[in-house]
């Protein structure tokens, strides 16, 4: 499995088809009301947009990647980055931030290879 | 060749990029991009021009049509554009309105600046790794900022970014 991450909005998507060879069809971008990941799919986008649904539905999105950790073998992972702000005063987003946090951390342990993608260009932090 | 820096608030982006337009040599231009809006702003005016005081800048006032500035300068000479930030939101929440399309002009702009005037650094800010949910102006223009900031990482021969005073390099060569 590959992980992206990188702030919003900089090209990770376009540099997963650019370096990594992926198809526009690959994509599976995740929503806030995304319940389940079609995992038939090679890159799994906006994986934090996941992350703020499980929130709001009271779910753990760490648990939720735990539970299906064999079936991202050959994946390619893309988050916006959503940690470096100051502390959001709304409890949700607070909740958000952290689980994020803890997701990200469990998906590239996993990962073979960490990407972070500043201004479309890549560099690999693990 | 053409630099670019960008990296979060106060991780010295602006002291970086007066020491590359110093390297690149003179005759050296400062393009200055905020329009004041309050005393904040007048009170960061003195200080940005306090710190370049001694560096033999010229200064160029240019919030908006950053191509303008070239026909009173020397291309050759060396720019500091600081910063994409500032000229993206001049355009884009101008006195008349809105404008959707200031990402797509700043940036071709800003493109064509680097082109012509090749000894030339651009200041960026990276807004984009917070846990917020902002409103559809915002989004618009941060999404219109990481736009130019692609663009322009694009076109520089160097890429940068700092963080602490430190200077990561993302492609090419520091200057």
């Amino acid at each position: 499995m590959i992980f992206i991450i990188g702030g919003s909005d900089q090209g990770k998507c376009a540099f997963a088809r650019e370096t990594l060879g992926a198809a526009e069809d690959d994509f599976f971008i995740c929503g806030e009301e995304t319940r389940e990941i079609d995992f038939s799919r090679r890159c799994i986008a906006h994986i934090e947009r996941f992350a703020l649904g499980c929130v709001r539905r009271g779910e753990s999105v760490e648990d939720y990647w735990r539970a299906n950790a064999a079936r991202l073998d050959g994946k390619v992972l893309i988050a916006d980055d959503i940690s470096c702000g100051i502390v959001p005063v709304d409890a949700t987003l607070r909740a958000w931030r952290e689980a994020n946090g803890r997701a990200n951390a469990f998906l590239a342990g996993r990962a073979e290879r960490v990407w972070r993608v500043f201004c479309g260009l890549g560099q690999v932090i693990k | 060749m053409a630099t670019f820096i960008s990296g979060g608030c106060k991780n010295g982006k602006s002291y970086f990029a007066q020491r590359v337009a110093k390297a690149y040599g003179a005759p050296l231009y400062y393009v200055a991009t905020m329009i004041p809006h309050d005393d904040e702003d007048d009170a960061r005016i003195l200080r940005h021009r306090a710190d370049r005081a001694g560096w033999g800048f010229e200064t160029l006032e240019c919030g908006r049509d950053v191509l303008a500035c070239l026909e009173r300068a020397d291309a050759r000479g060396s720019f500091l554009i600081d910063s994409a930030t500032a000229l993206l939101s001049n355009e884009m929440f101008a006195p008349d309105g809105f404008h959707a399309g200031a990402p797509d002009k700043v940036a071709a702009a800003l493109v064509e600046f680097v082109r012509r005037a090749p000894n030339t650094v651009v200041v960026s800010d990276y807004i984009y790794s917070d846990a917020a949910v902002y409103d559809e102006w915002t989004l618009a223009y941060r999404r219109g900022l990481a736009r130019v900031d692609r663009a322009l990482a694009q076109a520089c021969d160097c890429v940068c970014e700092a963080v602490a005073g430190q200077i990561i390099v993302y492609k090419g060569a520091l200057p």
